[in-house]
């Protein structure tokens, strides 16, 4: 039988625990996404969330009070927030700290109203909370903490185990919830998440958890940490980068995931800039380094035998690692001039349209969206560089919206105002549209107005095969995804791009702006444009070089 | 009585005819067209204007040559005791303030009143009609411009361009203009406040900057003419065009939505104007009414 009651000490344990238990599971929950697009996944966005927190409750040391363990796990998960789920999971946390800060020790009945803070503080960040979600989960388990605590449960141990026993039974329901869970075949990931942090947690609470260390990568963990003495049944390790022939093009890095995938175990391939890292672990380097040479060159390569040397671990940022951190591209504003009234912060990646977003005069873009979602400290950042009064705030991202929306909270000496831009057309529309002789006020509501007359298409490949809206998508495929979800998929680029346009062209349409991406040449790009002029004689056609990776095209009809 | 003549220049609009009509004079604007020099609506068409300009000529304007004003002068006081002179905006051109020198010389002065009223095109007609009846009510000269110089501000004026080709090429345009997005085609919303011309917003598309100027004249109707439920008595809405007038009625009638019971004027913009704007463009413009006329 575990302890009763749970001092800071132990509380703090359960939360490393459960942090290292979410990391060790984030590939895993990154393929529960629903749509199978290359982009940003719930595991990666959780995972770096709770990171964000647990590195600063590491930070206390081992035996810490509860006042600033509540202050660590809430302030950084706030900061650390990124994506949907991460900021709901940060909220959660905040809400749950709320209650047990003013707690010495917590027992069944502190659980039951933390967790029931927790919930109402997440529904509450969300603006349309939805159903079959983590929010789900999350609620059944504080119903049943509450539930539980009216029939009298009295061991702290068997009431932790209900719980996340019912909060499983939550989350096997999601896809009856949610038809595209259900459609797709799978759970709810940020619920699986929610999870996997809490299985962490009741590790933890059980002493099962003997290493808390968080300086350690994901396969480390999932190989070594149980036993440290384990030998390895892969037997090297490789990391290097490729550096792409200029034919190069996604669906090749999707023939090298699945190649290296069947010779061991793929701990992570990484696109940044054109740059493949690749982490595997496998016993034939050989075939590692036969397949990265088809498609190009290599560079930095170090392979180790794991099981006869020690980890050279850190001596080199890898691909891998450098992308962690969105990358700021404009040079903060000299704070001694005064405050001009605005300014604006945008996300964006591919050179393409960074430079058009420079050119319509936005103060500050971070790099990121569909790849690596920026997290609430990004905005933090960025929202200090920018010398203004008010600062608009474009995510042009629906899983960035949440974490831009905890920055304008935070952020107290400016106003922060998010336009909430799913896409990066929307977050042109809304720039183009301000006027500075206007308040505030009129602006957003301008802004706000104007990005509902934009459809954006994008056009992108599937990494794995499901079904959506009953479309039957293979890996490989091109898919054309409108506002409201799948418009075409199939294995004809062009054809997909012109159902896409298609579906978003009508009678009152009378600009269609394409961006091409960093895969696309300019000639192909040309192409399309002059097809697509050609089939809609009365709108005028744009033709720009976005530079944007994953998305081949990204298309706008207004 | 005194008798008050009402001068203009071409940039108002108003056409050789249309003077004869209304009774006010108007003096051409002139342009050089590569090596030639041609007065607006004497021989220089709106047509043959565009055909050189989007030929890709060489067009630029200048000012009124001080002889052909003081001719202009010299023969109105034949008939008429003073003149109310109103030439374009100051901030666009040097012309106003050479009539004004002019009209400090002996022979003119106390006689030719010139006002820096700072109106172009539509809302410079509509200063000139006024000017017309506060004269045909008996007021002087110096009334007239005392009431015109008070309403200096009173207007205002946003013009969509097609495209930002001719301002650059012109090169008349202001530092925040000239920061307007160039990667994406975009279509600017300059306005005309005082005497600058400036950026006021953009759009992607013409709709979209449409509404933007509607939006642009309901706010200064708001907070500037005392508000949209009285606007009909207090307030003028102008349309102006370069080119094409096609799109510019069927804005009309759009404007007409918003505004109903509006008589709105619809008028090509001037040739000085043009030059620098390229054809494409639509203005919508309100200026207050002046308060003498009202009753």
């Amino acid at each position: 039988m575990g302890v009763q009651q749970i001092d800071s000490k132990l509380l703090s344990k359960c939360f490393l625990a459960g942090a290292i238990n979410l990391e060790k599971n984030k590939e895993w929950i990154n393929e529960l996404n629903v749509f199978p697009v290359p982009d940003g996944d719930t595991g990666t966005n959780m995972c770096m969330t709770i990171m964000s927190a647990a590195k600063e409750v590491a930070a206390l040391g081992e035996d810490p009070d509860m006042a600033s363990l509540c202050k660590a796990i809430s302030g950084g998960s706030l900061r650390g927030a990124r994506g949907n789920s991460g900021v709901i999971l940060s909220q959660l946390l905040r809400g749950f700290t709320k209650v047990v800060k003013e707690e010495g020790d917590i027992t069944i009945p502190v659980v039951a109203n933390a967790f029931t803070k927790a919930v109402e503080t997440a529904y509450k960040a969300v603006m349309k909370p939805k159903e079959g979600t983590i929010l789900t989960v999350a609620r059944g388990m504080a119903e049943k903490a509450s539930d539980l605590v009216e029939d009298g449960c009295t061991d702290l141990e068997a009431y932790f185990a209900a719980i996340l026993e019912y909060g499983r039974e939550v989350l096997d329901q999601t896809p009856e919830m949610l038809p595209v869970l259900k459609e797709a075949g799978v759970v709810d990931s940020g619920g699986q998440g929610l999870i996997e942090f809490l299985q962490g947690a009741m590790d933890a609470y059980l002493g099962k958890v003997t290493n808390f260390s968080l300086d350690v990568t994901s396969e480390e963990k999932k190989e070594e940490e149980p036993e440290e003495k384990k030998t390895h049944k892969l037997v090297y390790c490789v990391k290097l980068i490729i550096v792409p022939d200029k034919n190069f093009i996604p669906k090749n890095e999707a023939d090298i995931t699945n190649y290296l995938e069947s010779i061991g175990h793929l701990v992570s391939i990484v696109n940044n800039n054109n740059l493949l890292g690749v982490h595997i672990h496998t016993n034939d380097p050989g075939l590692v380094i036969q397949k990265a040479i088809k498609f190009g060159q290599i560079k930095d390569i170090t392979i180790y035998n794991r099981n006869l040397e020690s980890n050279p671990k850190k001596a080199k940022k890898n691909a891998a690692e450098a992308e962690t951190e969105a990358v700021k591209v404009e040079e903060p504003v000299k704070p001694a001039e005064p405050a001009k009234p605005y300014g604006f912060i945008t996300v964006a990646a591919g050179d393409g349209l960074v430079e058009i977003f420079k050119s319509l005069n936005v103060d500050y873009i971070i790099e990121g969206g569909q790849t690596m979602n920026p997290s609430t400290a990004d905005f933090l950042d960025a929202a200090s560089k920018v010398n203004a009064e008010t600062i608009f705030v474009l995510p042009n991202n629906k899983n960035i919206i949440l974490a831009a929306n905890q920055a304008a909270e935070l952020v107290t000496d400016k106003k922060l105002i998010v336009i909430p831009t799913k896409t990066i057309p929307q977050g042109i529309t809304a720039v183009v549209n301000f006027i500075p002789d206007i308040t505030p006020e009129e602006n957003e509501e301008t802004m706000n107005t104007e990005i509902g007359n934009v459809k954006t298409g994008q056009v992108t490949y599937a990494v794995r095969d499901t079904s959506i809206d009953g479309k039957e998508i293979h890996t490989n495929d091109y898919m054309g995804i409108a506002d409201a979800g799948l418009a075409s998929v199939g294995t004809d680029k062009v054809k997909v791009i012109e159902e896409l346009v298609d579906s978003m062209v009508d009678d009152s349409s009378e600009l269609v702006s394409i961006y091409y991406g960093s895969d696309v040449t300019e000639e192909e790009a040309n192409e399309i444009c002059e097809l697509i002029t050609a089939k809609y004689s009365s709108v005028d056609v744009e033709l720009q070089r976005g530079g944007q990776p994953i998305y081949y095209y990204m298309i706008s009809v207004e | 009585m005194s008798k008050v003549a009402i001068i203009t220049d071409s940039n108002s609009g108003i056409t050789q005819a249309q003077a004869k009509e209304y009774g006010v004079f108007v003096l051409p604007m002139p342009f050089m067209i590569g090596e030639n020099e041609y007065f607006e609506d004497i021989d220089l068409t709106q047509e043959q204007f565009y055909e050189k300009l989007q030929g890709g000529d060489n067009i630029s304007t200048s000012q009124p040559a001080l002889t052909q004003v003081s001719e202009l002068w010299d023969n109105v006081l034949k008939e008429y005791d003073e003149i109310i002179h109103i030439p374009m905006s100051s901030g666009l051109s040097g012309s106003c303030q050479s009539a004004y020198m002019l009209s400090q010389e002996d022979q003119y002065c106390g006689k030719v009143f010139v006002i820096d009223n700072q109106r172009i095109s539509v809302t410079q007609r509509r200063s000139v009609l006024d000017a017309k009846e506060l004269a045909d009510m008996g007021k002087s000269a110096s009334e007239i411009a005392e009431i015109l110089m008070r309403d200096k501000l009173e207007a205002s004026i946003y013009i969509m361009l097609d495209t930002l080709y001719y301002l650059k090429k012109g090169g008349r345009i202001t530092p925040a203009a000239a920061a307007i997005g160039t990667l994406l085609k975009l279509k600017p919303v300059l306005q005309i406040q005082g005497e600058k011309l400036d950026a006021y917003s953009k759009a992607r598309t013409a709709n979209v900057g449409k509404e933007t100027m509607k939006n642009a004249i309901k706010n200064d109707i708001e907070n500037r003419f005392g508000g949209l439920d009285k606007a009909i008595d207090n307030v003028y809405i102008q349309i102006a065009y370069t080119k094409d007038i096609e799109p510019a009625l069927q804005f009309k009638e759009e404007v007409l939505k918003e505004f109903p019971g509006f008589d709105i004027v619809v008028n090509p913009l001037s040739l000085s104007v043009s030059c620098h704007i390229g054809p494409g463009a639509l203005a919508l413009a309100c200026s207050k009414k002046v308060p003498e006329l009202n009753d």
